[in-house]
């Protein structure tokens, strides 16, 4: 059963159309991401789950059911723009925060200073949000979503303003929190992330969705029958059976002829003497497949 | 309402708990504390306290100068000396002994001139003494008693009342003034100060983005209710503690209070001027959070601040006219605005007999105003809150909503 039904949801600010009949579902226990440029709908799509906007029309299901005070409280959200109190103590402004989401004096005691070690802002917690670093306010933020045990996680670019080591432990929580059992959006631009973290997705562009379904199944969509490889010797201008080769960093990639196969490929390239280091078949990244859907829709919204 | 209430003590304790809010607090008080001080050591230092001579040359004084009177810091006395002669006064004059002498004449009964010796311009305590003393004298003469003398200089007592004798107004005293001057400078200060904050919380709540995870947190209705609770609390506490203040200094110079005695203020008169001055606050709280959610910086809001002050202090500005002209159209038409409505109405009720009916017309039209600029604040919040660098027009502002917001 979904946790969020967005049904064909509409709504336009004055001549601009913002978001149009854009319909998805997210299911407990898994990441479901959350695509497009700037500008394309899809904080639009957010408030309007998260019933900060009205649609003009459609409907969302949360938790069942209409959005209701109760269910804010079971939602985690960041938003894109981030926000802490920026003269406050960060665990003060993290209490006041908690306290919104329903949770008692007894259980933010609780549960801060286990969630500031976790995110190692236990030394830090006196600090006013100003004096901490950018990566520092945004797991200060995560644990503002995460500290009432939310069953839905919306989360806009997770990643931005965090270094290696931070972006590994934000994805190992998101993680966590999936085997968990929560529901979680993930907005991002960052698609080498969509790709490791996302079960299913959704591609908006200019408030229409272009693509959506399950990652894997996305990926053999736009799969074509490109090859890449790595050749020990150069290759010769032309090759049969190939219409066009493109130098990589290091390696080629090879498109056949129509009706050729990549076996058929690769016996055509040993007949014609080129040792081979790896051959593999060229599976579109989720960038290419995200650059070539948005440009055949229209381009982007500035 | 659990969240409204937990809103309200985050934005009460945001404030009081910060050191900023004390340091102002305190300074107010204390900064007129130091303006009266140094105002008072100022007039004593440059009041002569000297005594002054009389030379009696008309044979009109029966009674001798009363000096029994202790002169003080606060309350400095002028004593009167008869001399025999103008010589022995010109003496004592000379040896800087007295200030000045007063010689009056053999005619002084017919004419009621008299001389005034001195080498500089006498206080009018100086001649408010002589004067008085010379009066006391007269009456002697007349067998009339000091006592009738004290009644006549202190004049009647002056009471208004309608005609249907529904109201009445106290005509005379300093009180009339002083005490709505005090509830407009209190309304001025509270609103802007609490007022102030509630747009500060706003603009900030607004700038660094935490508004969108209150929206996610708490219905809009409930963070108005709770940010308008929480500021008005603050502006409470800070009439609170000049209250206690003034409590502690009026218990320390409770001797030199006595003058407090004479004001007399009604219950219905307090009442009135307390209720407009929280329908004021009200309306200002629901203002504040309009300009803060239309506006994108603390810088922009700031400016529309300024043209809120003066409608507030149009009473200042149009004093003479509440002297003059109590029931005239501006003074009405002042008394009608929420923001000047408190100090407006309580100087036209203690000059001027104002009808229930008028004062329940007033009330109901601040609150019709109050309760419009709440249904604006709470469209302009939900709509222009998430604007982050884009001000709200007033065209997106009446811009008809598909559902309610």
């Amino acid at each position: 059963m979904a946790t969020i039904i967005v049904d064909k949801i509409a709504k336009s600010f004055g001549a601009t159309q913002a978001v149009k009949d854009v319909s998805f579902d997210v299911h407990p226990g898994e990441i479901f991401g959350l695509l497009g440029p700037n500008g394309s709908g899809k904080t639009t799509s957010i408030r309007i789950i998260l019933d900060i906007y009205q649609p003009d029309s459609g409907s969302v299901t949360i938790l069942d059911g209409p959005m209701t005070n109760e269910k804010l409280n079971h939602i985690g959200y960041i938003p894109e723009e981030r926000g802490l109190y920026q003269d406050v103590p960060l665990d003060r402004g993290l209490t006041y925060l908690a306290s919104l989401k329903g949770l008692t004096e007894d259980q933010i005691k609780e549960r801060l200073p286990k969630y500031l070690a976790k995110f190692d802002l236990t030394e830090h917690a006196k600090k006013k949000a100003k004096e901490l670093s950018k990566g520092m306010q945004q797991k200060g933020q995560l644990i503002a979503a995460l500290i009432h045990d939310p069953e839905i996680i919306i989360i806009d670019e997770p990643f931005s303003a965090l270094d290696p080591i931070n972006t590994q432990l934000v994805k190992d929580l998101l993680i966590e929190q999936r085997n968990a059992g929560k529901t979680i959006v993930m907005c991002t631009h960052q698609m080498n992330q969509v790709e490791q973290l996302c079960d299913r997705l959704v591609l908006i562009n200019q408030g229409q969705v272009l693509l959506q379904g399950e990652l894997s199944e996305i990926r053999n969509r736009f799969r074509t029958n490109e090859v890449i490889i790595d050749a020990l010797n150069p290759l010769p201008e032309k090759l049969n059976g190939v219409s066009r080769i493109e130098k990589l960093n290091g390696a080629y990639r090879l498109s056949p002829q129509e009706g050729l196969s990549s076996q058929e490929l690769l016996n055509e390239l040993i007949t014609q003497g080129i040792k081979l280091n790896s051959f593999e078949v060229a599976v579109p990244t989720l960038d290419e497949i995200f650059i070539k859907v948005v440009k055949e829709s229209g381009g982007v919204d500035e | 309402m659990n969240k409204t209430i937990n809103v309200a003590r985050y934005e009460y304790l945001h404030h009081v708990g910060n050191r900023s809010f004390w340091i102002s607090l305190i300074s107010v008080p204390l900064g007129f504390v130091l303006i009266i001080v140094l105002s008072m050591l100022l007039s004593f230092l440059s009041f002569d306290t000297r005594p002054v001579g009389i030379v009696d040359n008309g044979n009109l004084i029966q009674i001798e100068p009363d000096n029994s009177k202790q002169s003080t810091f606060f309350d400095p006395q002028i004593y009167l000396y008869v001399y025999p002669d103008e010589s022995a006064a010109r003496a004592a004059a000379l040896a800087g002994e007295i200030q000045g002498f007063a010689v009056l004449p053999e005619d002084y009964t017919s004419r009621f001139q008299l001389t005034y010796w001195t080498n500089k311009q006498p206080d009018s305590d100086v001649q408010a003494e002589i004067t008085n003393f010379i009066s006391k004298n007269l009456m002697v003469a007349e067998n009339i008693d000091s006592a009738v003398f004290t009644r006549i200089n202190e004049g009647s007592h002056i009471s208004l009342q309608s005609l249907d004798g529904s109201q009445t107004s106290d005509g005379t005293g300093w009180h009339r003034i002083i005490v709505p001057i005090v509830i407009g400078m209190l309304n001025f200060i509270v609103v802007m100060s609490s007022g102030g904050y509630l747009l500060k919380a706003l603009v900030e709540e607004k700038e660094n983005r935490t508004i969108e995870i209150m929206l996610t947190s708490v219905p809009s209705r409930e963070i108005m209710a709770g940010k308008i609770i929480g500021n008005l609390s603050v502006g409470l506490t800070q009439i609170i503690v000049w209250v206690l203040l003034l409590g502690i200094a009026g218990f320390i110079f409770r001797n030199r209070l006595g003058f407090l005695a004479d004001i007399n203020l009604s219950g219905s008169y307090l009442a009135i001027s307390i209720a407009l001055m929280i329908l004021s606050f009200l309306f200002t709280a629901a203002l504040m959070a309009t300009i803060g959610a239309a506006m994108t910086s603390t810088e922009e809001s700031q400016g529309v601040i300024g043209l809120m002050v003066v409608p507030m202090m149009f009473p200042f500005y149009f004093f003479s006219v509440f002297l003059n002209n109590p029931n005239g159209l501006l003074a009405r038409v002042l008394s009608f605005i929420p923001l000047s409505a408190p100090m407006a109405l309580s100087l036209r009720m203690a000059f001027s007999p104002v009808t229930p009916l008028e004062i329940g017309l007033v009330f109901v039209v601040i609150i019709l105003l109050t309760l419009l600029m709440f249904w604006l604040a709470g469209v302009v919040f939900k709509r222009g809150m998430l604007q982050y660098s884009k001000r709200l027009s007033l065209k997106e502002i009446f811009k008809k909503e598909t559902r309610n917001a």
